[in-house]
């Protein structure tokens, strides 16, 4: 099998190569880039400068003290080389004007208390100018070499040495060699353009080896051949692991190169430094990771589109979300961090800059590795299910995502392309709109919210669209024996999911404000049955109306499994809260379970309100005495707790799942 | 060596209905023997062959390749089959010989079977001049040759064509029909599909109409002659077409 495996990567690489297109951008651009782009600009500044320089100016003076000591600032101006000065006319503002004089200096002078003249110089000049600029660089160098002979005449003619003026003086000792300045610089912007890098020098050749084999007809030819499906998926995988990284290398060799040679010539003290040859290693190793995460998931997106044009559109989305978590290594003070390490390309970029100085830790390098791992097992395995799918291998030229084909078909208006419309829409409405109501008045923001933005919208669409609500959204009634059932997988779940917030907590200590803003959400001025109704009641109705009823009905087509954790997914995130992403999903997902396979929404409905309602109930009581067996500290449940609840929640589903069956879970 | 127990292949459609593409289809093909897959276009042939040659699954009903079972023995199946359509694409940027070799590698074949069966092909098909050559220079007759080496590099004794001379010019069109009369004098067994009834006539020792998923008939043209009184392939098949519909509409009336 391995050896296949082998058979099919050998024959893409050599394919592959063989294109012009694909040699050019990945292997002979970087080679020629850089080099010209780093060297060729420091040329050109070099020459730029003198240019300036070699331009001078003009400077007008305008000296009302007309003193012995103002005429000799203005006397030692016109010393400075390509410099002219003039005494300032009544046009020498329109002068200035018209640019035919760069800057224009004012002498004036005042007295002091203690009787010292002192004198002003105002030093006019156009910032967005290059002459201009460049001229007020000289005149004010000038005028504070001249500044310091005058100071050190007048000391010497009170009979006091003129060392005076260097009583106290600044010399750094930078302990920085110039290896790890080297190292700072390229760790700055080198991330984010290695990250770039190997996901462009990655899609171009994802693109080509399914969608192309799709539009060239070769598809077919394949998968009627000798080869398993799994190993043509992993020959191609490691095909563009291959060229992404030989890209990575030799972008990472000619801009190290460039980066030095640029460096020794713009005078910076580069004297000691040497190529990183061990952090480009070590660098090279946890980019590997990445660059198998990328390709994994470029397949999954060849394989999906229907020709290489559209692979190239589904591929933009990914390189923008790349692009931005890979600017983290522009922004200060963000360091790595456990966390940190765990959010692909972001765990990357903040590596590549620790490493660069030399400054990282062994144990950041190894949770990066493992968790950018762990995501790529996980894309690489959906490529081989999307492999081993007939409508996807085999997509017809139907197009049901357009704008065009909703428009015309009705029935059609469940799709997941109006879904995640619907959603962006809905989250959009959610941070605008629902954070501004929420500021006027927590508890009416909040009830306005559910009804306005999460309710409302549902049933327009319903009505609008004259679509049978009742069925759409389930609104069923639900049978007394599932009613029942109901609280005993409420409750537990309510203390499984607060557990794991607990444990979430002692992992990453959630922010102090955030505590304080999610305390406020119970402490309102309310009493306790207003407070039920606007944390328990209202989101069970509104929240299961807009995303067990409606939203989950979008994405039916992929099968009742998928569209549960979907459905749970846009749960999580739609609370925009990454701290309790996880806890929320579990939610989803049980309520998502409770209505497709009971046909009633009222289920749900039921389960989220018990579970949100006991969060209130906690925090109320969490000061009595009785409470002490179950809480702990403030609002902390025992560990306990977890053993019974997770036996009766396996039960109470187990029970549901029986008292539930025999009936259509999906109409 | 082919045989089609019950196969049925089902399409969900976007309105929430299922297509039926094949409906409970059952045929057989022997050694040495050519059967044709005749039907209009849309008929099911094409899914049809693609269950077959395991690029997709049946939704029920089963096949066998040389006793090999398509669902519990993809791999034996897809060794015991050269497969060939008239619309095949190639791999533009490797040369001839790589090709041909990549596949034979494919199907697990020594390094030296494959060359000696490569230099017989080439030999054989006239082939000498460009199989050196980049197949992205090569002219469509020329590319039709490498796609027949392809699919026999294995020596398979099952043969499936799908619409072998769809889109090609006369001369290619002639070599292919001739290269599948060759498959059977060596013994081996042959399914093509086609739409075009005197390609079928000129070729099959049997007939298997089918029209919309169904089939409508099978046997040697002389039997399917006899049953239906006329002679002209085009005839039959009309016949056929008419009998299935004739039978709808009585069925419609009595609803």
């Amino acid at each position: 099998m391995s050896s296949k495996i082998l058979i099919v990567y050998r024959k893409e690489l050599l394919e592959v190569l063989r294109d012009k297109r694909t040699l050019f951008t990945t292997l002979l651009l970087p080679v020629i880039l850089y080099p010209v782009l780093m060297i060729g600009f420091n040329a050109i500044m070099t020459r730029q400068t003198g240019v300036l320089e070699e331009r001078g100016g003009t400077v007008a003076i305008q000296d009302s003290v007309q003193n012995e000591i103002s005429m000799r600032i203005a006397s030692e101006l016109s010393q400075i080389e390509n410099v002219t000065v003039i005494p300032a006319a009544n046009n020498v503002q329109s002068l200035y004007l018209s640019k035919d004089i760069q800057s224009i200096v004012t002498i004036k002078d005042s007295v002091d208390v203690s009787g010292l003249r002192k004198y002003h110089t105002y030093i006019q000049y156009d910032a967005a100018n290059e002459s201009s600029n460049h001229i007020y660089g000289k005149v004010s160098d000038q005028i504070k070499a001249t500044e310091h002979a005058l100071i050190e005449e007048q000391l010497s003619n009170r009979g006091v040495s003129p060392e005076l003026m260097n009583l106290v003086d600044v010399r750094k000792r930078d302990t920085a060699d110039s290896q790890k300045k080297m190292g700072m610089l390229l760790g700055m912007f080198l991330p984010y353009i290695m990250i770039i890098m190997l996901l462009a020098g990655a899609s171009i050749v994802a693109a080509d080896l399914v969608a192309g084999e799709k539009e060239r007809k070769t598809l077919e030819t394949l998968l009627v051949s000798g080869v398993g499906r799994r190993e043509v998926v992993i020959g191609k995988y490691l095909t563009i692991i291959t060229l992404s990284m030989l890209n990575l290398i030799i972008n990472l060799f000619s801009i190290s190169f460039s980066m030095r040679y640029m460096l020794s010539r713009s005078g910076l003290d580069m004297a000691g430094a040497q190529m990183p040859i061990k952090a480009i290693l070590i660098l090279l190793a946890a980019m590997l990771p990445l660059a198998t995460l990328y390709a994994a998931v470029l397949l999954s997106i060849s394989t999906f589109s229907r020709n290489m044009k559209e692979a190239r559109t589904y591929e933009q989305p990914l390189m923008m979300v790349s692009m931005i978590l890979a600017m983290i290594s522009f922004l200060p003070a963000i360091e790595m961090s456990n966390l940190m390490a765990i959010i692909p390309v972001i765990n990357i970029s903040l590596l590549f800059k620790a490493v660069m100085i030399n400054d990282y830790q062994v144990s950041h390098l190894l949770i990066t590795i493992i968790s950018t791992l762990v995501l790529d097992v996980l894309a690489i395995w959906g490529t081989i299910k999307l492999f081993n799918t007939e409508g996807i291998l085999f997509r017809s030229d139907d197009d049901s995502g357009s704008l065009k084909g909703i428009k015309k078909n009705k029935a059609n208006f469940f799709n997941p392309y109006n879904g995640l419309v619907y959603y962006t829409i809905a989250l959009l409405l959610l941070y605008y709109l629902g954070s501004y109501l929420q500021q006027q008045d927590l508890a009416r923001g909040l009830v306005l919210t559910q009804l306005l933005i999460i309710a409302m919208p549902v049933l327009l669409i319903i009505r609008s669209l004259k679509l049978d609500g009742n069925k759409i959204l389930r609104l069923k009634a639900p049978q007394l024996k599932e009613l029942l059932i109901i609280p005993f997988i409420a409750i537990p779940a309510a203390i499984i999911v607060s557990l794991l917030s607990q444990v979430i907590n002692t992992i990453y200590p959630f922010p102090e404000n955030y505590l304080k803003m999610l305390g406020g959400l119970f402490k309102m001025d309310l009493p306790l049955w207003g407070s039920f109704l606007v944390i328990a009641v209202a989101p069970g109705i509104c929240e299961e109306l807009m995303f067990r009823g409606f939203l989950i009905r979008f994405f039916e087509k992929y099968g009742i499994r998928a569209s549960i954790i979907l459905s749970g997914l846009f749960f999580a995130a739609f609370h925009l809260d990454p701290f309790r992403f996880i806890p929320v999903l579990i939610l989803g997902i049980i309520l998502a379970y409770l209505t497709l396979r009971s046909g009633s929404i009222f289920n749900a409905m039921f389960s989220h309100a018990i579970n949100n309602g006991f969060a209130l109930i906690i925090m109320t009581l969490a000061t009595k005495p009785f409470m002490k067996f179950f809480v702990s500290g403030e609002d902390s449940l025992h560990y306990w707790l977890a053993i019974p609840a997770v036996i009766i929640l396996a039960w109470a589903l187990y029970m549901f799942h029986k008292v539930t069956g025999g009936k259509q879970c999906v109409e | 060596m082919i045989s089609v127990e019950n196969l049925v292949k089902e399409f969900p459609k976007k309105d929430g209905t299922t297509f039926y593409a094949v409906d409970n289809i059952s045929f057989e093909a022997k050694e040495g023997e050519i059967v044709c897959l005749l039907g209009v276009n849309g008929a099911g042939k094409t899914t049809t062959m693609r269950i077959l040659s395991t690029v997709f699954r049946p939704s029920s009903g089963t096949a066998k390749i040389k006793g090999w079972d398509i669902l519990t023995h993809p791999h034996k199946v897809r060794e015991n089959l050269g497969f060939l359509s008239g619309d095949t694409g190639l791999y533009n940027r490797l040369r001839v010989f790589e090709f041909i070799q990549y596949f034979g590698r494919l199907y697990s074949m020594p390094e030296s079977v494959i060359d000696q069966r490569m230099k017989e092909m080439a030999e054989l098909l006239d082939m000498n001049d460009f199989m050196d050559k980049k197949i992205e220079f090569l002219s469509t007759g020329m590319k039709q040759k490498v796609s027949i080496v392809r699919s026999i590099i294995h020596d398979p004794p099952v043969m499936i064509f799908d619409e072998p001379t769809a889109g090609l010019d006369i001369l290619t069109a002639r070599n292919i029909i001739s290269f599948i009369r060759s498959c059977k004098d060596r013994g081996k067994c042959v399914l093509f599909s086609t739409h075009i009834m005197r390609e079928a006539e000129r070729l099959a020792d049997r007939v298997v109409m089918i029209h919309k998923g169904k089939l409508l008939a099978e046997g040697s043209l002389d039997e399917l002659r006899a049953i239906t009184n006329q002679t002209d392939l085009d005839d039959i098949f009309v016949h056929y077409v008419n009998q299935v519909n004739g039978e709808n509409e009585v069925q419609a009336h009595e609803f």
